[in-house]
């Protein structure tokens, strides 16, 4: 597969979430907390554009990433040093 | 452009499992920070870290299975595995602490004054709060399966409604047990009974919380249309927790909280 996220290889016509039988489909319950987002959103994942899914949606998402990315990796190395400090004899 | 032919998920490069990997080397060092060096700077960073990649690792899991198609039936199949196997696990790690609590009350020690319980520990009357979780967490067992039919059936409004009392229900067993917690007579420090006791119910409660926030999840989910009356895995999985954390207390309170007394 490669690099390259390659686009589901169903035509969204056959993925579970646009089935017949959606959620949605119900007639008086449509507008009761909200309506359906979900198509868009199949959209907007399934988009050629070559991100990896957990960079898809853009800004938040590399926002997100990187405070995780700088809290783990700026972490490790003050684990690291603090276990060095740690495993150091006392001096009595 | 390349299609693949098979039916499986190959997933997109993800950097939530060494991440994950980091924070959990930062909690445990940071446990060990806490405990020893009175410095609680590691830990409170290994927890932050290791809730922003379960955030983001099961925020990816939606998209690639909601938006993005990948979760065919043999992926399903795949993951209803791993779940079980999940599940099995857990009440490995549970079996342990029973084991450990018939291990000190089936054969008292002198120094316990050779009685179970022991000397001097006043245990919680079972047929007070206890029986009244039992009730709750059994009683929350039924609203779960309600919500399930109600999904299947697409019967969207019964289906809220249901998975919302089962999560309310959730928070009044562990209101109820962290007040027990508060108003019991002995500690976790008063020998082997406070150890067993508060340890097993302990590591109970934290499940509990766990299969709460699973279902509070589940509900997002719901309100937001992302599952269908036959492709709902996500919340046959938090179903599934649910009533094995349900088992445990029934495990728990027929054994310390009964017969333990």
């Amino acid at each position: 597969q490669g690099l390259k996220p390659i686009v589901s290889t169903e035509s969204p016509a056959l993925i579970f979430g646009t089935t017949p039988k959606l959620a949605s489909d119900l007639p008086a319950t449509d507008s009761f907390l909200g309506k359906n987002k979900v198509p868009d959103l199949q959209k907007l994942f399934q988009k050629a554009d070559g991100l990896p899914v957990h960079l898809k949606r853009g800004v938040p998402d590399k926002l997100l990433y990187r405070t995780t990315m700088a809290l783990t990796i700026g972490g490790t190395i003050y684990c690291l040093v603090a276990l060095y400090m740690a495993s150091q004899p006392r001096n009595q | 452009m390349a299609h693949q032919a098979h039916s499986y998920h190959m997933v997109d490069p993800s950097p939530w499992p060494i991440s994950g990997a980091a924070a959990a080397l930062l909690t445990t060092s940071g446990l060990i920070m806490w405990f020893h060096h009175s410095s609680s700077q590691l830990l409170t960073l290994g927890l932050l870290s290791m809730i922003l990649v379960m955030l983001q690792w099961w925020r990816d899991i939606v998209r690639e299975g909601t938006f993005q198609g990948h979760h065919t039936p043999t992926v399903q199949k795949g993951l209803r595995y791993g779940m079980i196997l999940f599940i099995t696990s857990e009440a490995f790690f549970f079996l342990g602490f029973f084991w450990a609590f018939f291990h000190s009350s089936l054969a008292p020690t002198p120094e316990l004054g050779g009685q179970w319980p022991p000397m001097g520990i006043k245990p919680l009357n079972p047929l007070e709060v206890p029986l009244l979780n039992t009730a709750i967490l059994l009683a929350s067992g039924v609203t779960v399966t309600w919500a399930h039919h109600s999904i299947t059936e697409s019967n969207r409004k019964q289906a809220i409604q249901a998975l919302t009392l089962t999560i309310l229900l959730g928070f009044y067993f562990t209101a109820l047990q962290a007040m027990e917690y508060y108003e019991a007579p002995f500690s976790i420090a008063d020998g082997v009974y406070g150890s067993t006791f508060f340890v097993a119910t302990g590591f109970h409660g934290l499940h509990v919380i766990i299969g709460s926030s699973f279902l509070s999840v589940c509900l997002l989910r719901l309100i937001k249309f992302h599952f269908t009356s036959d492709h709902h895995f996500g919340f046959e999985a938090a179903a599934w927790y649910w009533h094995f954390v349900d088992v445990i207390w029934l495990f728990l309170y027929m054994t310390i909280y009964w017969w333990g007394s």
